[in-house]
């Protein structure tokens, strides 16, 4: 394996080492096999929802609507559930929906050609509140007994919710990697105009990412939702805010064009740990955010440190820099 | 033209452009229309909306978001942007409320401290930024986090500074002249001063110059480091300011101020023409942007209308406003490879007609289904006699209900999503319907101490008979609930009360102390008095949850010295994250052998993680909703639930609401008689429901909300 392609992750791998040696001298039960298992869990709807959103931000693009679509997909899953909808066909139809919303961003930002942050901080605030104002902030209740775990009892179903995320993620990490649709997501996020010059259609690809990046929230969503016998109708508030994070942790540049999905899931799986690992610790938890806020820049600062000028330099002095090229 | 240049479109410096041109690069005319639009919609839907004090109250509501706004124009025109102002607000709120209280200085010094703080924030953004070369959205989600978290940190959530002098209130609450309020002169201030800096100097110019190109700029000898330190320095500083204006606003500084502003403000900032990709952006544009969202807002409230249409509306508007202008930018420089820049006025007119022709079918369409809406909610009400409208000058708002016209009676939850208030409405709805009164419900879709300031502001302006609110923020709220009275209204608080004096009535279906108490004792019967146990709670600086704390753990000290608490986590009101806060603590402290979840959807949160974990020996108990919490009764993980009948509660208060505006109720009487919940024990300004009660297994069943 050629190592030295992964040398930008390393920063993110090297705080997440780091964090795990700390606690494991501190608090040893944390590696527990029970621990392990909740822990990737409760972060795998994170994880796919930061694949979509890897996607999003290596084309030079960003969405900080997920949340919002996020929501209005698990309280849609409910409902369907309520209506009597069989549970295999709720995973199509989710993902479906969470494709339709991805739709409408991907034809806003593809096509129309609408900055991204504008478009989704618009469909962040409709999206929910259009679902406020549907659901009234009730929760789906008394949803049939096959809803939770997909009826196949939880010991099976947490496995296949975990193995279905890390396959998600292998298998668009392999496509990124070898398919030409993978590769033109890279040439758009690196200079869209060189990549239709180079015969990709640069609207095609950001539209498609998009919709993937709606359809893994729809996913992301349901595989949550399952977890539990009732579905609230205020989920995913902030998830925007961890899957950006997460994302631009693992060494992705957030001006596009550069980064991987190992990173990524390096990534949730830093911020996805630090919360629990500070409670074993023993630290008090009003100091949560504020040491998570510290770790993405500490993780941002590493990259100095290692001597990462390379990648610093290409991520430009401003956001659009890229842009105005 | 150069052909090698890709965006030398400094429009702008063109001198001899049409005057609107000039004055609207970004197309910012449009927003006037919209405005407009939207005045025109509301004089007609809503009550008193065209009024000389509702245009100041609005401006009122608009300064601490129009600062932010104001400080993030010239940082967008550079292409960066600011996450964390909201945050900053924040801790600037506590430094303020802790140099003040704790430090005992004098107001100057202490608004000086926290003016130099906000600058060090800002500070510390622009060092990462422009020293060490990372993108300003990362940067700024990093402090984002970490503004807010140090705010925690200092006060453990809990601390909330109140009690300010007069002098200092009169910043946020006064009114220079009996009229103006006072802290509009310091956005005037303020955005004049920024369009002068921006439009007129050399230096405001410069950050043009850096947004269309960084490197650019810095050849042509723009110092970029030192301009970009300077412009989030100044980020930080209108931050604290805004937090300054905020703590004088609402009376009281917490860890939570500000929370959510920096979206409001970008999207000011966008909706006002500024481009996201930098170089483009005016201060007029960005105060337009910025009334575009206050005048819709506060309109829809004062036509009754849903509050949630806002969101929605400013989602379409936010979109509409750019998809327009991208359009007549690409007709303007059509063909786009070339670069040419053909004026071709003719083109861009057309385009620019039809896409508002366009525009504003869809608003005459909002407009219209709005009206249409009113109407027919208005030939209801005079359907059952003389029509609601209270009239827009002669008679105000407070005349008690009488004889056949219907009374109008506003309830405001803390948060209208909740399910516990959702609950709280179909009692209130149902007792509105027996009654025949107008009942309005509105509120903060979170909880948001400023926004329930401005749903009460706007019912003031609106006119109705009587208020009742559920209390966010005691201290924050007294004032407004104060300035209601004055005006005639009747007040009543329900489910948690503001000061005493600023309302009539209290409706009392439990005291702090009383849910505390009541929660430990439970506590207590479960585990048989000894053993650990945790708390969840819902976020660490939620005001009710930190009182019951207080009072959970002094009955604790007091009765039960055999149990010991060890832990309290947050939960920030979300059941996934109870779900997962539970389970660490159920493997961090394995001696636990009770989970106590104190926000309603914290207990089916924290149930699943104690059943999916298979601690039979753990048991849960809260403060919760009993359908939510029903399976889990049943199947023994829950063994009781607290609280008391809020559909009753929703019930009583519409009851006692109208009773009061009917002069049916009044101080010294005994008991009220509120439907069918026959006779309701009155005592002094207190209307009483009864003592908390216990849900569990026996009688779950008989309650369903």
């Amino acid at each position: 394996m050629n190592f030295g392609r992964y040398k930008r992750e390393l920063s993110a791998l090297l705080a997440y080492v780091a964090l795990l040696l700390a606690v494991g001298v501190v608090a040893p039960s944390f590696f527990g096999a029970g621990n392990l298992r909740d822990m990737a869990l409760n972060n795998a709807p994170v994880l796919l929802v930061a694949v979509g959103m890897t996607l999003v931000i290596l084309v030079g693009e960003i969405d900080i609507s997920v949340g919002s679509q996020f929501a209005v997909c698990s309280v849609a899953a409910g409902w369907m559930a309520k209506e009597g909808v069989p549970v295999a066909l709720l995973l199509p139809a989710v993902i479906l929906l969470g494709g339709l919303m991805g739709a409408v961003n991907g034809a806003l930002v593809g096509y129309l050609r609408l900055p991204s942050i504008i478009v989704t901080l618009a469909m962040l605030v409709a999206w929910r509140d259009a679902l406020r104002w549907t659901t009234q902030g009730a929760w789906v209740q008394n949803l049939p007994g096959n809803f939770q775990w997909f009826g196949l009892g939880q010991g099976v179903a947490q496995w296949l919710i975990v193995g279905g995320a890390l396959a998600v993620l292998a298998a668009f990490s392999w496509m990124l990697r070898n398919l030409g649709a993978g590769r033109a997501v890279y040439a758009v996020g690196s200079d869209a105009e060189a990549a239709r010059l180079a015969g990709i259609e640069p609207r095609r690809v950001v539209f498609g990412v998009f919709v993937l990046m709606g359809a893994l929230t729809g996913l992301a969503a349901l595989l949550n939702a399952v977890r539990f016998n009732a579905v609230p109708s205020n989920a995913g508030i902030g998830l925007e805010l961890k899957a950006v994070a997460a994302v631009v942790v693992g060494g992705t540049a957030i001006t596009g064009g550069r980064g991987t999905l190992v990173g990524t899931l390096i990534g949730a799986a830093l911020l996805g740990t630090i919360g629990t690992a500070l409670t074993f610790v023993g630290i008090n938890p009003f100091w949560e955010k504020a040491i998570q806020g510290a770790i993405i820049l500490a993780a941002l600062v590493s990259d100095v440190a290692l001597g990462h000028l390379d990648r610093v330099r290409a991520m430009g002095l401003t956001l659009g820099a890229a842009r105005a090229k | 033209m150069n052909p090698t240049i890709t965006q030398p479109e400094a429009r702008e410096l063109k001198v001899n452009a049409p005057w609107r041109e000039r004055v609207f690069p970004n197309n910012e005319w449009v927003l006037i229309v919209v405005i407009l639009a939207e005045c025109a919609v509301f004089s007609v839907t809503g009550n008193n909306f065209l009024s000389r004090d509702n245009a100041f109250e609005i401006t009122r509501l608009s300064v601490e978001i129009g600062l932010l706004a104001l400080a993030l124009t010239p940082i967008i025109i550079t292409s960066g942007i600011d996450l964390s102002v909201g945050s900053m607000m924040g801790l600037a709120a506590v430094v303020l409320g802790g140099l003040w209280r704790d430090a005992e200085l004098p107001m100057p010094a202490a608004i000086a401290l926290t003016l130099a703080v906000g600058a060090l924030g800002g500070w510390l953004n622009a060092l990462m930024i422009t020293r060490l070369n990372f993108p300003p959205l990362i940067v700024t989600l990093g402090t984002f986090s970490l503004f807010r978290g140090v705010a925690e940190g200092l006060t453990r959530g809990i601390e909330n500074y109140s009690g300010f002098s007069q002098g200092f209130l009169f910043l946020g609450q006064g009114y220079v002249g009996g009229l103006v309020p006072t802290q509009l002169f310091v956005l005037i201030a303020a955005a004049a001063a920024c369009w002068w800096w921006l439009h007129r100097t050399p230096y405001g110019r410069s950050l043009y110059a850096i947004g269309f190109s960084g490197e650019g700029a810095r050849y042509a000898g723009i110092p970029v480091r030192g301009r970009l330190t300077f412009i989030y320095v100044l980020s930080g500083l209108a931050a604290s300011l805004a937090a300054v204006v905020y703590v004088a606003h609402l009376g009281q500084a917490k860890s939570d101020a500000g929370t959510g502003y920096e979206l409001m403000a970008i999207t000011a900032v966008v909706l006002g023409g500024a481009s996201i990709f930098g170089g483009r952006g005016t201060v007029l544009g960005t105060m337009l942007g910025l009334f575009g969202i206050v005048i819709l807002q506060n309109g829809l409230r004062l036509s009754a209308q849903p509050a949630e249409l806002a969101g929605i509306l400013t989602g379409v508007l936010l979109v509409a406003t750019i998809l327009l202008d991208r359009l007549s930018t690409r007709a303007r420089s059509q063909p786009r490879a070339a670069h040419t820049h053909a004026e071709d006025f003719e083109v861009r007119n057309s385009q620019v007609a039809i896409l508002s022709a366009v525009i504003l079918l869809g608003a005459a369409i909002v407009a219209g289904s709005n009206w249409m809406l009113v109407r027919s909610v208005r030939e209801h009400a005079a359907a059952g006699g003389v029509p609601s409208s209270p009239g827009a000058a002669g008679a105000p708002a407070g005349q008690p209900a009488r004889g056949g016209r219907k009374s109008v009676v506003a309830l405001m939850p803390k948060a209208k999503g909740d399910p516990y208030f959702v609950s709280c409405k179909a009692g209130a709805d149902e007792a509105a319907k027996e009654l025949g009164v107008e009942l309005l419900w509105d509120g903060p879709t979170d909880l948001d101490p400023a926004k329930q300031n401005e749903v009460v502001e706007a019912w003031i302006t609106r006119g109705v008979d009587a208020i009742a609110v559920s209390v966010e923020n005691k201290v924050g709220i007294s004032t407004v609930l104060r300035k209601a009275r004055q005006r005639g209204i009747k007040v009543i608080t329900w489910d948690a009360d503001a000061e005493k004096d600023a309302r009539d009535f209290f409706i009392n279906q439990a005291t702090p102390q009383g849910i505390g108490y009541t929660l430990m004792d439970e506590a207590a019967r479960i585990t048989g008095g000894k053993g650990d146990f945790a708390i969840i709670t819902a976020s660490l600086s939620a005001a009710n949850q930190n009182e019951w704390i207080k009072y959970i753990k002094e009955r604790l000290a007091e009765k039960y010295p055999e149990m010991k608490l060890v832990a309290v986590q947050p939960s920030e009101g979300d059941r996934d994250r109870a779900f997962s806060e539970t389970q660490t603590v159920l493997k961090v402290y394995p001696t636990v052998k009770l989970v106590m979840a104190i926000a309603a959807p914290a207990v089916p949160g924290a149930a699943e993680a104690v059943k999916q974990s298979g601690r039979t020996d753990v048991k849960v108990t809260g403060l919760s909703l009993p359908n939510m919490c029903k399976p889990y009764i049943k199947e023994g993980v829950i063994e009781s639930i607290v609280l008391w009948n809020t559909v009753d509660l929703g019930y009583l208060t519409v009851y006692a609401s109208n009773a009061l505006a009917a002069g049916q109720l009044k101080g010294g009487d005994a008991g009220l008689t509120a439907g069918r919940l026959g006779k309701i024990e009155v005592a002094g300004d207190e209307v009483r429901l009864g003592a908390p009660f216990i849900f569990n297994k026996e009688n779950i069943d008989n309650f369903d909300f």
